[in-house]
């Protein structure tokens, strides 16, 4: 198994050498400090709610309500600090902690009532999504305070903020999901969810713990976008879910559960994120890069797939 | 059964290899039009893969079939049907959220004039299908997924005559049957002969088998021990056929030293069928439970580990009262149960032979939350010299590539890592080889002597009665007696097994 | 021995058998459900506000969501089948731009409707391809369609509106007898594909592959002939949703409209369509989209803002799908 894994990842690896290499010959902007730094703030969102749909997708489920927690998280930092008084980072933490009481209600109809995964979270996409669009009666909130821009918008020893947290979750979640029997519980759900249970590993915790860690990682990014765009609306995060369970996806992750990594999803996601840079500068109109995301995805699994014919679904 | 009746279908030479491994070595057989030929042989020995190749769903690598005189390939299972071979499957290929009429006429419906389906027709078909089925209980437009397996078998039946079946073919059609029921079904069987079907009767069970069949065949290890009339033979020549060997010399059970009493069980209740169990297990014993399918053996260990908590009763272990509600608390009660569906329930297929060992010890294999992964290898290989798990790749082989008993020997090895006191095997040699099977019983016969008390669930009476200290005998959620090893014996057990309570098909 | 089914005691019984009416509710007690609920709420919201039972109102509800009525009834189909579509949304998008700029380009206005239909069938054949033959899920194939086709899109367009369309074009707009053209529609394709899925071999082999797909290839189903074929067809409603959807403005927005696959989704689940397969109606699946138009309205109507309806949408969603997998987990126990 380490072996298909490791030969997933290093196709995805060489490809993404190949299209930074390609990219760097196009446009002498793509490869300067400067821009490279900027493409990874840009990603942060999606990569946080990411790494951790790493998690919820190897456990064999889904998490499509990522995007409106999001929207919701957003929305609510706005709410609490300028309808309510709080003070700003009070504010952002009680949305947070919204957001990832979102992500645990999943979690719960999801154990509890054992509604599938995929459904469980459309339904919630619409709800959270619903509830964002409903208590901001689509008003935005703007004019914060310039020290909240730190988060999204500032550096941090010359990288910015926000990167950091990316690259810190993205070291602790690979370090679970390889090296501990959390990860190695994830695992066994994925492949067996029945023979996990069987074996007393706590199945309905560890998915709980999963769905609610995709909340956290959602409001998570909803503050940060909320600090690096300088605005509230209750449409942020729109389609983030996709995005996300593309560079999961992309990562070699079995969308069956029980196969993937935290380092194939890094490199999705810098695959994707090279590309929409890249063909940007290299004058190909902003979300027409989207069409090569798309096809890069099929055919990545398509090949993985022949490469992988062994029978086992 | 005059010779000059020619046979419908005929099989000769029939081969067939899976991964290098020969599951069928040049069988020849051949079903009569009016006869019932029953196929017998132990688990593995090749009946499924031979009911496999008739029913169109495997092709065979050598040899061929003939139907009806005509040399044929079969290549699918709507091949087969068009021919006229139906099957009955064992796992009951229905759909449960399809009422009872649709589930008879899927993919075979009566036609209106313009091309679409005729439901009066079908439906009117159904009825007249199930009434000549002795099933006029049966509400044709109820959902398949709210009937019984006997109910839900009588309409698989009903399909294979709505498709003129010459051959049906019944894979342990009573294996989950209560005794009313089964004695239903062998009226349908005789009254199908009756109408000059060929019918392929796969079972394991002597009376019925004397009962109904026409023509036996024995299989062992994918290769034809031989075909017989049923006046040639008697039980005992069969097994002989079976198992090449009597059963002292399969199971070699050592003396066992007993001592206090580990488990104790009072007035257990769970689901439907575990109702007010008491009974006791000491150690270094082991308990044998016998019964049919559908008794509650199985329920009974499921409640013990905790899968299915018990919801009245008292469970002592050591003297001291426990509450058990999850297999976590189960395993640190010192319960393993290593689990009735090897591949459902027992191992994590795409996951290696560490990683299934180390899998209900992981929290103790780790320093805080980190895995000790040199410690887990170091377990495995262990496991793997200990019990004779055969692996190419070693301890990183995937468990799905491995042999039905290495399988289970890395189950029970997975277990063992939790140094369990009492130790409940469901059906620990189903699917397994002679040879791992006997080194199966071999460990638990070490592991007994070391202490551990053991519960073996199993529907092989021959290993109930080899390896069992006292059998407990189960019928209908019900204890029906505790038999001695010195009593225990084909008949007193057996029909413990078969008291008739009253029909579980009540519906 | 006792046993009230033994065959000589079983002669004199009269058969069992459920009258039709009882046949029926076994069968649609989903779309019953929503039936009543939908009374229900015109009830309640007249009480409060009798103006919306006013014919334009109700044209307004019945005729607003039939575009997404028409693609959840292919959504319906796919979702029987075991797999789901989540690039339907960015399809419709794409086929209304290619629709509406060969009306203005002046072709006959057939041609601009049609088009889209055909267009609609090839795209989903390759889907179809890649799930039924190359094994990839069909949540991952669509999604990478979705970023195809989304981004297809606003790449070519620029996200420009098309206007200028002709009037013969808006067949949307249109009013035969008083009521608007896609109600018409609307229950004619519904009706029709209730009827294929009850009475065509085809539409019962859906069930059945959705249902257990293992039973299903013993009974001799052609699963992956069959699944390209589904997909097919799912792209034809998607250009006939198209029709709908392209020609109800005097102008076509070249882009995307948000969400509309989940709401698409959404309408065939909540119409009984089980996530899981194997179950549910076309008929339902209609019911779904006329009652979030229901909704959207008397929101309106009861001076509630019409925001809280996404939310109000998925509880609606959530409350279906706990009821149906707490039936479920019971009649598995039974």
């Amino acid at each position: 198994m380490i072996k298909r894994i490791l030969r997933h990842e290093t196709i995805l690896a060489l490809l993404t050498v190949i299209v930074l290499a390609i990219l760097a010959y196009q446009s002498d902007k793509f490869f300067t400090v400067d821009n490279l730094l900027n493409q990874g703030r840009l990603m942060t969102e999606v990569g946080l709610v990411a790494v951790i749909m790493t998690f919820v997708i190897v456990t064999g489920g889904i998490d499509l309500s990522v995007g409106s927690i999001v929207g919701l998280t957003a929305i609510l930092t706005g709410v609490f600090w300028k309808s309510l008084g709080l003070p700003l980072p009070l504010a952002a933490f009680a949305a947070i902690a919204c957001g990832t009481f979102g992500g645990f209600m999943n979690g719960v109809i999801i154990t509890r009532f054992k509604v599938p995964p995929l459904i469980a979270t459309l339904a919630t996409l619409a709800l959270y999504r619903g509830l964002a669009e409903g208590i901001s009666q689509a008003r935005s909130v703007r004019g914060y305070p310039e020290s909240f821009y730190v988060l999204g918008q500032g550096n941090m020893l010359g990288v910015p903020t926000q990167l950091w947290l990316l690259i810190i979750t993205a070291i602790v979640a690979g370090v679970v999901l390889g090296y501990t029997r959390w990860g190695r519980t994830v695992y066994a759900i994925g492949s067996n969810e029945v023979a996990a249970r069987f074996s007393g590993l706590p199945v309905d915790r560890a998915k709980l713990a999963v769905y609610t860690a995709s909340g956290f990682a959602a409001a998570v990014a909803g503050v940060i976008l909320v600090s690096r765009v300088s605005t509230t609306r209750s449409d942020m995060g729109t389609g983030l879910e996709l995005d996300a369970i593309t560079a999961v996806v992309l990562g070699g992750t079995s969308i069956f559960g029980g196969r993937g990594t935290v380092i194939g999803t890094l490199l999705g996601l810098i695959l994707i994120q090279a590309l929409k840079n890249g063909l940007s500068l290299a004058g190909i109109k902003g979300d027409g890069t989207i069409v090569l995301i798309g096809v890069v995805l099929i055919l990545t699994i398509l090949i993985s797939n022949i490469v992988h014919r062994d029978g086992n679904r | 059964m005059p010779e000059t009746v020619q046979p419908f279908v005929s099989l000769t030479g029939a081969t067939k290899t899976f991964g290098g491994i020969t599951v069928l070595k040049a069988v020849d057989f051949d079903v009569r039009p009016g006869e019932v030929h029953a196929l017998l042989g132990e688990n593995g020995a090749g009946k499924s893969t031979l009911i496999k190749i008739i029913s169109g769903l495997y092709v065979p690598d050598g040899g061929t079939i003939r139907i009806g005189g005509e040399t044929v390939t079969l290549s699918s299972t709507r091949d087969a049907s068009r021919r006229g071979i139906a099957t009955v499957y064992q796992e009951l290929l229905l759909f449960p959220e399809m009422t009872i009429a649709e589930n008879i006429f899927l993919g075979n419906y009566p036609k209106t004039a313009w091309g679409g389906i005729d439901w009066p027709e079908a439906r009117r078909r159904a009825r007249a299908l199930l009434d000549s089925l002795d099933s006029p209980e049966l509400d044709i437009d109820r959902k398949v997924a709210s009937l019984s397996v006997a109910q839900r078998q009588r309409v698989e039946i009903a399909k294979a005559l709505s498709r003129d079946a010459r051959v049906l073919i019944m894979d342990e059609p009573t294996a989950s049957l209560a005794e009313a029921d089964v004695q239903r079904l062998m009226e349908v069987v005789r009254a199908l002969r009756q109408r000059g079907v060929g019918i392929i009767y796969v079972s394991h069970r002597m009376p019925e088998i004397f009962a109904l069949a026409d023509r036996v065949t024995v299989l062992r290890d994918g290769e034809l021990i031989g075909t017989r009339d049923i006046g040639e033979v008697t039980e005992a020549t069969l097994v002989a056929m079976m198992v090449g060997r009597s059963i002292d010399q399969l199971f070699p059970k050592p003396e066992p030293i007993i001592g206090e009493t580990l488990l104790e069980v009072e007035n257990l209740v769970s689901g439907k069928l575990v109702k007010g169990l008491s009974f006791s297990v000491r150690k270094g014993e082991i308990l044998g439970i016998a019964g049919l399918v559908g008794s509650g053996r199985t329920e009974t260990a499921l409640t013990l580990f905790g899968i299915t908590p018990a919801e009245s009763g008292r469970i002592r272990i050591a003297g001291k009262e426990v509450t058990i509600r999850s297999p976590r608390e189960a395993r640190d009660l010192g319960i393993a149960y290593v689990p009735e569906d090897r591949g459902l329930q027992g191992l994590v297929k795409s996951m290696t032979i560490r990683q299934n060992v180390s899998m209900a010890s992981i929290d103790r294999l780790s320093r805080g939350i980190f895995i000790r992964f040199a410690e887990e290898a170091a377990r495995a290989v262990n496991a793997v010299k200990r019990f004779g798990i055969r692996a190419r790749a070693g301890i990183e082989q995937p468990v799905g590539q491995l042999s039905g008993g290495n399988q289970q020997k890395v189950v029970i090895a997975k277990w063992l890592e939790t140094a369990p006191r009492i130790l409940i095997l469901d059906e620990p040699t189903r699917g397994v080889d002679v040879g791992a099977k006997s080194e199966i019983h071999a460990i638990m016969g070490e592991l007994a002597r070391t202490g551990v008390a053991i519960i073996m669930i199993s529907s092989e009476l021959p290993e109930v009665l080899g390896m069992s200290d006292r059998v407990l005998v189960m019928n209908n959620g019900h204890l029906v007696s505790i038999i001695d090893r010195a009593d225990a014996n084909a008949e007193s057990v057996g029909a413990a097994m078969t008291v008739a309570k009253k029909s579980k098909d009540a519906a | 021995m006792a046993n009230a089914n033994h065959p000589t005691s079983a002669s004199g019984r009269a058969p069992s058998e459920r009258g039709v009416i009882a046949r029926f509710a076994a069968a649609y007690g989903q779309e019953i459900v929503i039936f009543f609920a939908m009374i229900a709420l015109f009830v309640i919201v007249t009480a409060i506000n009798p103006r919306f039972i006013s014919p334009e109102n109700l044209n307004t509800i019945f005729s607003g969501n039939a575009y997404i009525a028409v693609a959840a009834i292919g959504m319906a189909m796919i979702i029987i089948t075991g797999h789901i579509d989540v690039s339907v949304g960015a399809l419709i998008g794409v086929l209304a731009t290619i629709s509406g700029t060969l009306a203005v380009s002046g072709y006959p206005v057939w041609v601009a409707l049609i088009v889209p239909v055909f267009v609609g069938m090839a795209v989903n054949a390759v889907i179809g391809v890649m799930v039924a033959y190359a094994r990839i899920p069909s949540i991952v194939v669509t999604l990478g369609m979705l970023s195809i086709l989304r981004g297809g899109l606003i790449t070519v367009t620029g996200g420009a509106w098309i206007s200028g369309l002709p009037p013969e074009f808006l067949i949307a707009q249109a009013k035969p007898l008083g009521v608007p053209a896609p109600i018409y529609f609307m229950v004619a394709l519904t009706l029709l594909a209730a009827f294929w899925m009850r009475y065509s071999e085809f539409g019962r082999s859906l069930y059945a592959i959705g249902g257990n797909p293992e039973a299903a290839r013993a009974s001799g189903i052609p699963i992956e002939r069959r699944t390209v074929m589904v997909f097919v067809i799912h792209g034809a409603f998607a250009g006939l949703a198209t029709m709908l959807f392209a020609t109800q403005l005097q102008v076509i927005q070249s882009t995307v409209p948000p969400n509309l696959e989940l709401t698409v989704i959404t309408a065939a689940v909540i119409g009984g369509v089980s996530i899981l397969g194997g179950t549910g109606t076309v008929i339902g699946s209609t019911l779904a989209a006329i009652l979030f138009a229901a909704i959207g309205s008397a929101l309106i109507f009861t001076n509630v803002s019409a925001y809280w309806l996404r939310a109000v949408i998925g509880v609606l969603i959530l409350v279906t799908v706990m009821a149906d997998m707490i039936r479920r987990n019971r009649q598995g126990r039974a």
